[in-house]
């Protein structure tokens, strides 16, 4: 009786909370439906394990009194030899046995041959591009390119030269020049392009060069005839505008002997067949070294720096091997170096991509406008080199026209959990509203994929906090990958992760774990003491990207709680 | 009367957001909600031992790390000083090769003998320097010493007292 009793009360008592029902309850119970939904269809694993980003460099179990212990990529564990190069399978070679180490010349041999991994994309070439104002965007053919290689190359060395500066902006013929010169058994000399002309004048001495190429306009030629007679040759790169003008003149009354020609005259001089064949791998020489000028603040000396082949490889090898297999570069990327290819950062980065058989697009306002909506006008990039005050121009635009719509700050404040969750947003019709607030970067949004960026030590580049690196991940639903870099490693020192999208508080990001290709440690100074499991000190790099092997950067950091290096 | 009043409650309470039901439901929303974008806790890993800091040693300074009374076990080969403290069990006390804990190993292990007069008596003296050992026995001291680099840290070197600042 009692418990018919109790079942009659527990009925009368839900009929009577149901018999409330009532419109709210229907839109609570249709919210918590699309709250259900929203969830499930939305929710997945991180991009990543978390105890992968909770400790990212692996320490050496001893240290030296006075330092920190050794830091290294968790890729590349203190047992094994640092990364050093790129593991080229020459043809018809095993496909088991060790590929060399390489040099620059392996990395065009490569562009040209295609992919060589079985699979769908087996035999893919990327495309060389250049960007000509907001529209114009031409193409250039691999076989062109060998062909300018091998003529460029050819003519510098019969003409006696030696040591080739290139001082242009980013284009294809920078590149070329660059590969000419590993061909031809010449040393490159890379200056920054838009210097004053003592600048200009002091770093051919300092390098010693013998041969120019260069841009009328921006090259003081005049001056340099008349302050540095060790100049023996030029190379106008003129444009299809000016190229009927006589270039070959040399400034009157110097008495000098510089032989000038036009890029455009050696390459139409030679017939259409010359050229077409790279050297022959049989017989070569070692590899010649690339002298590099690492600027820092204006208005002090450049750093010279002479990389060996040997360094700037294993520093590609590692950005190549930075990026998880999955979302390698690929023949299905296009590569915009959006900052100067004179730093050794942008270079290998985009020697990287020519490895991987990615289109590579040059843009020659790309170095210096640090404004990302002018360096991608034309195309439509999926991956990015990026200078920090273009990205903080586009952070700060951005972060404005967010602020002030409600529903795009709540969608902002959406991903950015998304992200601090360790998952990449994917699009879905919330980003799509939120698609109209995009930076314009490139002719198609959305296609970016990963953007690169540097800081360079003692530089004055401005800095990223890991918030700022969030929103623009979120602003340009690309990956950001940031750098620490310095004058005498090729490439990066430390980098961000591909996966790694936490936020904290801080003013400077943290810059990851070293690359595969350097290690790390931290010496005590006055104000900075190494204990027991605290490392902290001037921070000093190690490994084959590095040259001289060894180097400090002059800079203090510190080893954080998941070992990833920051600033103090 | 009285039914008339509980009428009029019910039919407000039919339009009224804040029925039992209504505060039951939303309270469940609320909590669901919040569960799902509360913040996950980062991932915490244990902090790594410390590295052990490199030292240099006398072999009068490397006496105490026999491995008696818990001390970590160190031998030196040819001048470098291993932490052989995993192998207690051969290096440690009432091990086989208890001699050589706190030693230098490098004569004994070349002659594949633990006794102790292939140790160096004089402390104080100079190292041992080996000249004697014929090419056999420098081979198989350097399989000992391929092995103990595989396997073990190098946590020191060891040099004579003369040579200690």
């Amino acid at each position: 009786m009692g418990f018919d009793n109790l079942m009659l009360k527990l009925d009368e008592g839900v009929t009577g909370l149901f018999g409330q029902w009532n419109i709210y309850s229907s839109v609570i119970v249709t919210l918590f439906a699309g709250l259900l939904t929203y969830q499930l269809a939305t929710r997945t694993d991180p991009d990543t394990h978390p105890f992968l980003l909770a400790r990212q460099a692996q320490a050496s179990p001893v240290r030296n009194e006075g330092e920190s212990p050794v830091y290294r990529s968790q890729a590349s564990p203190h047992s094994m030899p640092l990364n050093a190069g790129l593991n080229v399978k020459d043809p018809g070679a095993s496909k088991w046995a060790k590929g060399r180490d390489g040099d620059l010349r392996d990395i065009w041999r490569q562009a040209v041959a295609g992919v060589q991994d079985d699979g769908p994309n087996k035999g893919a070439t990327g495309r060389i591009l250049t960007v000509l104002g907001t529209e114009h965007v031409t193409e250039h053919r691999l076989d062109d390119v060998t062909r300018q290689i091998n003529l460029i190359g050819q003519h510098i060395l019969d003409q006696g030269g030696n040591r080739v500066a290139i001082y242009l902006p980013n284009s294809v013929e920078l590149v070329v020049t660059l590969f000419a010169c590993a061909f031809y058994n010449l040393t490159a000399v890379i200056l920054p392009f838009n210097q004053s002309g003592e600048a200009v004048i002091s770093m051919l001495r300092r390098s010693a060069a013998d041969t120019v190429v260069t841009v009328p306009g921006s090259f003081p030629f005049d001056h340099v005839v008349k302050s540095y007679p060790a100049l023996r040759q030029l190379i106008w790169v003129v444009d299809e505008g000016s190229k009927h003008m006589d270039w070959n003149e040399v400034p009157q009354g110097t008495g000098s002997s510089v032989n000038v020609s036009t890029w455009q005259d050696i390459v139409s001089d030679y017939p259409v067949d010359a050229g077409k064949e790279l050297p022959s791998m049989e017989g070569q020489k070692e590899p010649r070294d690339v002298t590099i000028f690492w600027q820092s603040k204006p208005g002090t000396t450049e750093e010279m720096v002479r990389f060996t082949s040997a360094n700037l490889i294993a520093g590609v090898s590692a950005q190549v091997f930075a990026i998880p297999t999955s979302q390698r570069i690929g023949p299905s990327d296009l590569f915009l170096p959006a900052d100067s290819l004179a730093n050794t950062h942008t270079l290998v980065l985009t020697l990287a991509a020519l490895y991987s058989n990615a289109s590579v697009a040059f843009n020659s306002v790309g170095s210096e406008a640090n404004d990302l909506a002018i360096a991608t006008r034309g195309i439509a990039p999926t991956i990015l080199v990026a200078t920090p005050a273009a990205l903080l121009k586009t952070h700060q635009e951005m972060g404005n026209i967010v602020a002030s719509s409600f529903v795009a700050r709540n969608i902002h404040w959406l991903q950015t959990r998304t992200l601090t969750q360790g998952v990449m947003p994917a699009a879905s019709f919330l980003t799509s509203y939120y698609d109209r607030f995009r930076p314009a970067v490139g002719t198609k949004p959305g296609k970016l994929r990963l953007i690169f960026t540097a800081e360079r030590v003692a530089a004055g580049t401005p800095r990223l906090s890991s918030q700022v690196l969030s929103d623009l991940r979120v602003y340009t639903g690309a990956r950001v990958i940031y750098a620490l870099t310095a004058a005498k490693a090729a490439g990066a020192v430390a980098q961000t992760g591909f996966y790694d999208y936490r936020v904290f508080n801080d003013q400077v990001s943290h810059f990851g774990s070293p690359v595969t290709s350097a290690e790390i440690f931290l010496r005590d100074t006055s104000a900075q003491k190494n204990g027991d499991g605290d490392g902290r000190g001037e921070i000093i790099v190690r490994g084959p990207s590095v040259a001289g092997n060894e180097a400090t950067l002059g800079v203090e950091g510190v080893i954080r709680d998941d070992n990833t290096l920051a600033y103090v | 009367m009285v039914g008339l009043a509980a009428e009029v409650l019910a039919r407000r309470v039919s339009c009224s957001l804040f029925t039992p039901l209504n505060l039951l439901l939303a309270s469940l929303f609320l909590y669901t909600a919040y569960s799902f974008l509360k913040p996950a806790p980062a991932a915490v890993i244990p902090k790594e031992e410390p590295a052990i800091v490199f030292k240099t040693f006398t072999p009068r300074t490397l006496l105490p790390f026999n491995g008696e009374n818990d001390a970590p076990v160190y031998l030196a080969v040819r001048g470098r000083v291993f932490d052989v403290t995993r192998g207690r069990n051969f290096y440690g006390p009432g091990g086989p090769y208890a001699n050589f804990a706190g030693r230098d190993a490098s004569r004994g292990l070349a002659c594949g003998s633990f006794d102790e007069d292939m140790l160096t008596k004089d402390l104080d003296g100079s190292l041992d320097t080996l000249a004697d050992l014929d090419r056999e026995q420098l081979e198989a001291l350097q399989g000992w010493e391929d092995r103990f680099s595989d396997k073990y840290l190098v946590v020191g070197k060891l040099v004579p007292v003369s040579e200690a600042a």
